[in-house]
């Protein structure tokens, strides 16, 4: 069943020099309960898809269509977790988590209620009248994704919610998502930069090309879930994935730096069982 | 000790200049007994709150004027930057013209020291909220004074507060100066006497008054306000 559709997105900056194509004609489709990862390159415009699906930003050409209706400003059908958890650190942590359900005008009680609810979901119930100050980066995230799962919206977007963890954290938090994920149902699009953690969340990667951002090309993970990352068949689909996001990672460090520097071939983001001995 | 040494061995300051403390004790204990210094308090205090109140209305408004429109912005921000480089006392002739001699007149002074610095405060306060908060609340539903109430103003209360304070202090300043130069009661008048009756412990038991009242102030409202705010946040751990 459909429930996203991005049709002939494209968004350019503009300044008084010069214009700036960031994304450039992007079609994709979501359909409900998907978990989507979209891959690429710093600089790709990943973010800026994200924003523009979620209302923050508005797209220079084309449309955002969800279940129907043209997506029209941000709103809580469509909820952001971004890679700072953006919680306010004037509430407690159980204000925060209530603070979507707040806005909607749910009554106390029950705002409470739900709120409670998903700290346990999130396992820090314990904590619930702690200052954002008080909890760890992954106790954060997790508070922030508590709040995003109050207000019951059908899609979920994460901005490299755990780009910014440390790798045990990390690992902890994707396990748990995956399992929120398949308790919830809900249709996620996650932007991320790593190819590890595309493979084990995502039930389809969009690899994106930078310089327009584009579409690159598209995989299907069809792996049994919960996944491992220990896994031997995400190790094969990642160096797939991984080919094609290196030619987008040299262009953009082209683009970056200064003219005279070359990267030697295979170099960047090699994986060493698939170059045959090619340097010898 | 200062003034034991100064004043009774080096002979470097004349009693009638440098009173002792002794004699500033007594005289305070005097102007309780006689409730010159009650009346004078409670003068001042009613002069302040209703001073002080006046000016963060005003602030608060065009604060929030100047964030909410960028015309405004443009056009007076460099001026109440000038403005509140003005002495409120500067004010006075103004206000005399406008009000009269009378209450009126010391009250538009508070106001006016204190209102640039409070809308100044209200202004940078806002315009540093961190983008961040402001759209994760978007993209949780809140819109127009929504998010004023539950995502502005709370982000933007530890320079507010600061702010605040130092509205209090100009307010406090203006209300001296205002009430040295015309008042019938207050403490800024009972100084003012204590000068020309050259009765120099009277002076400096005001100063001290003074400066007790505005400490107090500072640690009972402004102090127990940051200091929940840095609890929270979590500014005073670093």
């Amino acid at each position: 069943m459909l429930s996203l559709l991005i049709e002939k997105v494209s968004k350019s900056f503009n300044s008084k020099q010069n214009s700036v194509q960031t994304l450039d004609n992007i079609n994709l489709e979501f359909n409900k309960g998907e978990f989507i990862c979209v891959l690429g390159p710093s600089g790709c415009g990943k973010s800026t898809l994200l924003n523009i699906i979620a209302g923050l930003e508005d797209a220079t050409e084309g449309r955002v269509i969800l279940n129907g209706h043209e997506v029209k400003g941000a709103g809580p059908d469509r909820v952001v977790m971004f890679q700072e958890s953006a919680l306010f650190p004037w509430l407690k942590v159980i204000d925060n988590v209530e603070f979507g359900m707040k806005m909607a005008g749910v009554p106390k009680d029950e705002r409470h209620e739900k709120a409670l609810k998903y700290l346990k979901m999130v396992h820090l119930s314990r904590f619930q009248n702690s200052y954002i100050h008080e909890l760890s980066g992954g106790m954060k995230q997790r508070v922030a994704l508590a709040r995003a799962l109050t207000l019951d919206s059908e899609i979920l977007l994460m901005d490299e919610p755990f780009a910014a963890l440390d790798s045990q954290t990390k690992g902890i938090l994707q396990a748990e998502l995956q399992q929120i994920w398949l308790e919830t149902q809900k249709t996620i699009i996650f932007i991320t930069h790593s190819v590890e953690e595309a493979v084990l969340l995502a039930d389809r990667v969009i690899v994106m090309a930078a310089n327009p951002g584009k579409v690159k090309k598209e995989f299907k993970i069809q792996l049994a879930r919960p996944r491992e990352p220990e896994n031997v068949d995400l190790a094969y689909l990642a160096a797939g994935i991984m080919k094609e996001l290196k030619e987008e990672v040299e262009k953009v460090a082209k683009a970056e730096f200064d003219n005279d520097w070359t990267v030697k071939k295979d170099s960047l983001l090699s994986d060493t069982d698939s170059n045959m001995g090619i340097g010898l | 000790m200062a003034y034991k040494l100064g004043v009774d061995y080096l002979r470097l300051w004349k009693p009638y200049v440098f009173p002792s403390p002794i004699t500033v004790f007594k005289t305070m204990l005097d102007l309780i007994a006689d409730s010159t210094l009650g009346i004078a308090v409670l003068a001042s205090a009613k002069r302040i709150v209703i001073g002080y109140a006046i000016s963060i209305l005003i602030g608060a408004i065009v604060g929030f004027a100047i964030v909410r429109f960028k015309t405004l912005d443009e056009n007076l921000s460099p001026l109440i930057l000038g403005l509140q480089t003005l002495p409120s006392i500067c004010w006075l002739p103004f206000a005399i013209l406008w009000y009269g001699l009378n209450e009126s007149a010391i009250i538009f002074v508070i106001a006016i020291g204190s209102a640039f610095a409070v809308s100044i405060a209200i202004e940078s306060g806002i315009k540093n909220v961190n983008p961040l908060y402001l759209r994760a609340a978007k993209t949780m539903g809140a819109g127009g004074l929504k998010v004023y109430w539950n995502v502005i103003i709370p982000a933007s209360l530890p320079t507010v507060v600061s702010g605040l304070k130092q509205g209090w202090s100009f307010a406090w300043r203006a209300l001296m100066a205002g009430e040295m130069l015309f008042a019938t009661k207050g403490l800024g008048q009972v100084l003012m006497v204590g000068r020309d009756l050259a009765d120099i412990s009277q002076v400096v038991a005001v100063m001290i008054v003074i400066v007790v009242l505005g400490v107090t102030v500072d640690k009972l409202i402004f102090g127990r306000i940051e200091v929940n705010i840095r609890r929270r946040w979590g500014l005073d751990r670093a």
